[in-house]
C-alpha cells in the first residue's frame, strides 16, 4: 500500500509534466499517459444507462485505443447488487482500473480508501472549474475530489398521454391534490390500470415526498448526522406516498418488492398510465416501444402545495481504484469520457444531464419539452442525500427500502420509520 | 442394489483374522505409514481449504475488521465486543435464530416424513415401477438448488405465477393482489417447499436401499404376532434401519442449517426484506455488502458453532449405534 | 408384502401416478415455460401457450450464457479429478488399514463437512486475495476440491471396503507390491464408486454460488449459477428466458443423475450401512 501511495503521487506530478511536455520521463517508469501500448485498462460501466451502449463502447475502445495505444476492456455491470459488487472487488483487489460510481456510494468508498483522490489530476488536467455543483458535492470527503462528475439526473414524472387523456386528466399536478385527483380519476376510469405504482424497492421514488412535506433523512450539525426520517413532516410524507397504495389502490401489491425496472415493465404494456422514473428513461422507451415513446409526456413531481418538490439528484463520478496499476493511463480515460464528444453524445443518447455546465446549458437549450420538465426538477429541487461515509451503508443495509416495504406490508408508518431512524444513527455513531 | 449390500455386512468376520496373520516385519512398518501417507493429501487440503479458515475466521470475529482495515492491511482487536454486540441485538433472538432454527426443524421433520413415506410406498412396487419411480424422484433431486429456487420463485409469481394464475381463475384471488415473499410465513413456506422438494429424494433412495436389506422373516414373525403395519414400522423396521436413519437425519439436518442459496436468490432474500434473514445471509450481507468482516465472521462462528452442537449430539447417538 | 388385490393395485397406480406427477411437475414447468412463446399470459394452463427455441437463442446467443457454461465446466472437471485421486487414497486409507487416530479421522471427515460455507467465505476470500488466487478459475477449483473432499471420501470407503479381502491377498501372496495391487486390483473394482464420487463432485462444483458469486468479479469469468442471477437481475420479468438459462443449467446434471443412479444408491447405501 506504501508503495501504491508513493507510485500515485509520482504519477501526479508526471500528469503536471505531461501537461507540457506530453512526454513523461519519470512517472513511476510506466513511460508516459499516450504510451499505454500493450497495456489493457478494465472500465466498469453501469447497465441500463445508455440504451444504445454497445455502439458508443466500440467508440469509446476505439478512440481511447486511438490515443494511447492501451487497450480498453469495457465491462458492463447491473446496477441491482452493484455495491455488494463494488466492495467485494475492493477488499479482493479485483476491481477494474476505472469505473462508473454511483454518487451516493464515493463517500464511503473514498473512506474506505477504495478509490482516489483526484482533485490534483483534475486541477492539473484544468478541468476544475465548470463542473456541476452537486456532483462535486457528492463526490467530496475531507476536502478531496474522489470522482470526476460524469452525468447526472433526476427523477421526475413521466406518463402515457394518451392513457391520461381518456381519463381528461393531462395537467402538471400542483400539489399533492392534484396528484391524488389524478390518481382517483385514473383508476375509476379503467379498474384494470395501476394508475400510480408505488415500487417498494425504489427509495428514490419516495424521497420526494418526505422533501416535499418538508421532512429530512438525516440533518447534520457539525460533524454529526442524525436521524430525521422520523420526523413529523417525514412521516407525512411517507404516509401520504404510502397511503396511495394501500388507501387509493394506486398500486398492485406485487409492487410492494418492484424495482424501477418492473414499473418500467409494467408501464411498457401500457397498464400502467404514470410513474416516478428518472430523467434517462425516454431514451429507453425510444429504443424499445419507439410507438409509446411518441405518447410521453413529463410533468414535475409536485410538493404538497406546490408544483415542484425536491428529487433526488443523482450520477455517477468517473473513480479510479486505488488498486490500479496505470494510474495516468486510467485518468486519461477518465478525462476521455467525461470531456468533450464523448460527455455530449452521452448525455444525448442517455436524457442525462453532463456533468460539466457548458454541456449541460447546451442541452437544455436544445431539449425536448420532456428535457427541459427534468431540468426544471433538477434546476429548482435537486437534493442530494447525506455526504457522509455512513450513507453507502445505508443503502447497502437497504434500511430505507426496508423501511418502506415493510410500511407498504402493514407496518405502521411512524414504527417503521423509527426503526430506520434507529438503524441509521447505528450507523453514523460507527 | 438389493444384492449389494448384504454381502457387505460381513466385513468384520473375514478381515480381523485375516489381518493377524503372520505379516513381514518390513511391510509391517511399510503397513504402519500407508495409511498416513494415502491419508496426507486429503488431511492437507481439508486442513488448509476447512480448518485453517475456521482458526482464521474465528480471529476476525474478535475484531472489528471493515473494507478500510482489510485495505490498510492493519488489524483492529475488540475483544468480545462483536460476540456481545451480535447477542443483545434482538434481531438476531426474534427474526434470525427463530428462522435459521424453526426452518430447519420444519424442513428436517418434513424432508424425513416425505422420504421415509415414498420409500415405504416404493419398497411396495414391483422392479419395473420403483426403477420408474426412482428415476423421477432422481430428477427433483439432481435439479439444482439454484434453478429449482427460481422454478419456485416462478410459480409463485405475484403477477403471472401459475399459483396466483390458478387462484385467480378460480375466482378466490386476484393477480397481483398479494406478495407472498414479503410476509415472513409465506416467503418460509414456499422456501420449505423447496427444500423439502429438493431434499427428499436423497432420504427416500437411501431409506429404500435400507429396505431392502431388512429380512422378509422379521416382518412374517411380527404378523404371526398379530402385529398390524404402523407396529411392523415401529417395530421392525425403525430399529433395523436406526443406523441409517441417523444419518440421513444428520446429514439433512446439516444441509438445512446450511441453506443459503435458496433464501438468498428469493425476492427480497438477499437483505432487502430483513425480516426473512437467517443466519447465513446475515453473515454474508454484513461481511460483502457491510464491508464488516469482523461482524460477518462473529456471525459465522455462532452457525458454526450451533451446527458443531447439533452434529456433536448426532455423532454421539451415532457411535453408539455402531462402530465408525 | 406380496397380497395382489384389486384395490391395492388401484391404489397402488394412484400412488405411482401422484408421486410422479408431484416430483416432476417443477421439471416439467421449468421446461414448459422456457419453449413457451408467452409465458407471462400463459397463466394456469398445462401446456405451453406455443412452441418456440427463441428463449434458449436469446439466453446462448445475446446474453452470452456459453460462456458460463464452459467457465462451469473447466472448474466442474477439474475438481472431479483432483477429488476423485486424492478420496481414492483416502478412502483406501479407512477403509483398509486399522492404526491410531482412524476413528478421529473418520469423525473429522464428517465434522468437516457442517462447517458452513458461509462461514468460509470469508477467510477463504481473504486468503485467496493474498494468493491472487481471486477471479481464477484455479482458485475456485481448489476450493471445490475442499468442499466436495469430505463427501468423496465418505462415500468411496464404501466401495473399497466392499471389494474382497481375499482378492488382495491373493495378490500379495502372488508376490505383488501394494502399489500394483491397488492398481490392478483395488482401483478396477472401485470404478464404479468413482464413477458415482466424480458425478458427487461434478455436481458440487457445477452447483456452487456463493463462492463463484464471491471469488469471480470478472464478467468473462461467470460461472453458471452467478451468470443465470446476472441475467435474472436483469431481466426479472422475462420468465421465458430465466427459465430457458435454468434449463440449460439443469438439464446436464439431471441426465448424469438419472444415467449412474444405480451407481450412487449403492455408494449411499454402502456408506450409511458401513458406517
Amino acid at each position: 500500500m506504501i508503495a501504491r501511495r508513493h507510485v500515485l503521487a509520482a504519477g501526479a506530478a508526471g500528469s503536471a509534466a505531461l501537461a507540457l511536455a506530453a512526454c513523461g520521463g519519470d512517472s513511476g517508469g510506466s513511460g508516459g499517459e499516450v504510451d499505454g501500448e500493450g497495456k489493457t485498462l478494465t472500465f466498469w460501466l453501469m447497465e441500463g444507462t445508455n440504451a444504445s451502449a454497445d455502439a458508443y463502447i466500440e467508440e469509446l475502445k476505439t478512440a481511447f485505443t486511438e490515443a494511447t495505444g492501451a487497450t480498453l476492456d469495457v465491462q458492463v455491470q447491473p446496477w441491482d447488487g452493484a455495491h455488494d459488487k463494488f466492495v467485494t472487488a475492493m477488499a479482493g483487489g479485483t476491481g477494474p482500473d476505472v469505473a462508473e460510481v454511483g454518487t451516493t456510494w464515493v463517500p464511503e468508498f473514498a473512506d474506505a480508501g477504495g478509490i482516489d483522490d483526484l482533485s490534483e489530476d483534475i486541477e492539473a488536467a484544468g478541468l476544475a472549474d465548470g463542473l456541476v455543483e452537486g456532483l462535486v458535492e457528492a463526490g467530496s470527503l475531507d476536502g478531496g475530489t474522489y470522482g470526476m462528475p460524469w452525468y447526472a439526473g433526476v427523477r421526475s414524472i413521466l406518463a402515457n398521454r394518451e392513457m391520461l387523456e381518456a381519463a381528461g386528466v393531462a395537467e402538471q399536478p400542483q400539489s399533492w391534490d392534484d396528484l391524488l385527483t389524478m390518481i382517483t380519476t385514473l383508476k375509476e376510469h379503467d379498474p384494470d390500470w395501476i394508475p400510480f405504482p408505488v415500487a417498494g424497492g425504489s427509495i428514490f421514488s419516495a424521497m420526494p415526498f418526505v422533501w416535499g412535506a418538508g421532512g429530512e433523512i438525516a440533518t447534520q450539525e457539525g460533524e454529526t448526522w442524525t436521524a430525521a426520517i422520523n420526523s413529523p413532516e417525514a412521516v407525512e410524507g411517507l404516509t401520504w406516498y404510502t397511503d396511495l397504495a394501500l388507501k387509493h389502490d394506486a398500486s398492485t401489491s406485487a409492487a410492494t418488492t418492484w424495482l424501477e425496472t418492473d414499473s418500467l415493465a409494467a408501464f411498457l404494456q401500457e397498464t400502467v398510465p404514470m410513474f416516478i422514473t428518472g430523467s434517462w428513461v425516454p431514451a429507453t422507451i425510444e429504443a424499445e416501444n419507439p410507438e409509446l415513446a411518441e405518447k410521453l409526456v413529463a410533468f414535475t413531481i409536485p410538493a404538497k402545495d406546490s408544483a415542484v418538490a425536491p428529487s433526488f439528484l443523482g450520477g455517477s463520478l468517473m473513480c479510479r481504484f486505488t488498486e490500479t496499476a496505470e494510474p495516468e493511463l486510467a485518468f486519461e480515460l477518465i478525462k476521455l469520457v467525461t470531456t468533450g464528444d464523448f460527455a455530449t453524445r452521452w448525455a444525448e443518447e442517455t436524457n442525462y444531464f453532463p456533468g460539466t455546465t457548458a454541456a449541460l446549458d447546451e442541452v437544455v437549450a436544445g431539449g425536448d419539452e420532456i428535457t427541459k420538465v427534468f431540468a426544471t426538477q433538477m434546476t429548482e429541487g435537486g437534493k442530494s442525500v447525506p455526504v457522509t461515509p455512513a450513507w453507502g451503508k445505508i443503502e447497502g443495509a437497504k434500511t430505507l427500502g426496508t423501511m418502506i416495504s415493510s410500511v407498504l406490508d402493514g407496518t405502521a408508518v411512524q414504527d417503521a420509520a423509527d426503526t430506520a431512524a434507529e438503524e441509521m444513527d447505528g450507523f453514523f455513531s460507527e | 442394489m438389493s444384492t449389494a449390500a448384504p454381502d457387505l455386512r460381513d466385513r468384520q468376520d473375514g478381515a480381523a483374522p485375516l489381518e493377524r496373520r503372520a505379516v513381514p516385519p518390513g511391510r509391517r512398518l511399510r503397513r504402519g505409514l500407508a495409511p498416513w501417507l494415502l491419508l496426507a493429501p486429503a488431511l492437507i487440503v481439508l486442513g488448509v481449504l476447512l480448518l485453517w479458515p475456521m482458526v482464521r475466521v474465528l480471529n476476525l470475529s474478535l475484531q472489528d475488521y471493515e473494507l478500510k482495515n482489510l485495505l490498510r492491511g492493519d488489524s483492529n482487536y475488540v475483544g468480545l465486543d462483536n460476540y456481545v454486540q451480535v447477542l443483545t441485538d434482538p434481531f438476531l433472538w426474534q427474526i434470525v435464530l427463530p428462522n435459521t432454527v424453526g426452518f430447519a426443524i420444519v424442513c428436517v421433520v418434513l424432508t424425513m416424513a416425505v422420504g421415509t413415506v415414498v420409500a415405504l410406498f416404493l419398497n411396495t412396487l414391483g422392479t419395473a415401477w420403483r426403477s420408474i419411480c426412482t428415476t423421477a424422484i432422481m430428477v427433483a433431486w439432481a435439479v439444482p438448488a439454484l434453478t429449482g429456487t427460481y422454478i419456485f420463485v416462478w410459480l409463485f409469481d405475484p403477477q403471472s405465477g401459475l399459483v396466483i394464475s390458478a387462484l385467480d381463475g378460480l375466482g378466490l384471488m386476484e393477480a397481483g393482489s398479494v406478495n407472498w415473499f414479503t410476509n415472513r410465513w409465506s416467503f418460509y413456506a414456499i422456501a420449505t417447499l423447496n427444500v423439502v422438494y429438493h431434499g427428499f429424494p436423497f432420504i427416500a433412495v437411501t431409506m429404500l436401499a435400507g429396505l431392502t436389506t431388512v429380512p422378509d422373516e422379521l416382518y412374517e414373525a411380527a404378523a404371526l404376532d398379530g402385529a398390524g403395519a404402523w407396529t411392523r414400522f415401529w417395530q421392525v423396521t425403525v430399529p433395523t434401519l436406526r443406523p441409517i436413519i441417523a444419518v440421513c437425519v444428520i446429514l439433512s439436518t446439516i444441509w438445512d442449517f446450511k441453506v443459503f442459496v435458496q433464501i438468498f436468490l428469493m425476492p427480497g432474500g438477499d437483505g432487502s426484506t430483513r425480516e426473512v434473514m437467517n443466519l447465513g445471509v446475515w453473515s454474508y450481507t454484513q461481511s460483502f455488502a457491510q464491508g464488516e468482516y469482523g461482524m460477518g465472521s462473529t456471525i459465522a462462528v455462532l452457525l458454526t458453532a450451533l451446527l458443531m452442537v447439533i452434529s456433536v449430539v448426532y455423532i454421539r447417538t451415532l457411535m453408539k449405534e455402531e462402530e465408525l | 408384502m406380496n397380497r395382489r388385490t384389486p384395490a391395492t393395485t388401484a391404489a397402488r397406480a394412484i400412488g405411482v401416478v401422484v408421486l410422479l406427477a408431484l416430483t416432476l411437475f417443477p421439471f416439467y414447468w421449468m421446461l414448459s415455460t422456457a419453449v413457451d412463446t408467452s409465458p407471462l399470459s400463459r397463466g394456469a394452463s398445462l401446456l405451453p401457450s406455443g412452441l418456440t427455441l427463441e428463449h434458449f437463442e436469446h439466453v446462448l446467443v445475446d446474453a452470452g450464457f456459453l460462456r458460463y457454461v464452459r467457465v462451469s465446466l473447466v472448474v466442474a472437471l477439474g475438481t472431479v479429478v483432483l477429488s476423485g485421486a486424492v478420496a481414492l487414497l483416502a478412502a483406501v486409507a479407512v477403509a483398509r488399514f486399522r492404526f491410531r487416530l482412524r476413528t478421529q479421522v473418520l469423525v473429522m471427515v464428517l465434522m468437516v463437512q457442517m462447517v458452513p460455507l458461509e462461514a468460509l467465505v470469508i477467510p477463504l476470500f481473504l486468503q485467496a486475495r493474498t494468493l491472487g488466487m481471486l477471479n481464477s478459475l484455479l482458485g475456485l477449483t481448489i476450493v471445490y476440491l475442499g468442499f466436495s473432499l469430505a463427501f468423496a471420501i465418505w462415500n468411496l470407503r464404501g466401495f473399497v471396503a466392499a471389494v474382497p479381502r481375499e482378492l488382495e491377498e491373493a495378490a500379495y501372496v502372488d508376490g505383488a507390491s501394494w502399489w500394483r495391487m491397488f492398481r490392478s486390483i483395488l482401483l478396477p473394482l472401485v470404478a464404479p464408486g468413482l464413477v458415482a464420487t466424480s458425478v458427487f463432485s461434478f455436481i458440487t462444483a457445477w452447483n456452487e454460488f456463493i463462492f463463484a458469486l464471491t471469488f469471480m468479479q470478472d464478467g468473462s469469468k461467470y460461472t453458471v449459477g452467478v451468470g443465470l442471477r446476472t441475467f435474472f437481475t436483469q431481466n426479472t420479468a422475462d420468465w421465458g428466458s430465466v427459465m430457458a438459462a435454468s434449463t440449460i443449467i439443469a438439464l446436464p446434471v439431471v441426465l448424469f443423475f438419472v444415467l449412474v443412479q444405480r451407481n450412487l444408491a449403492k455408494g449411499i447405501t454402502a456408506g450409511a450401512v458401513k458406517g
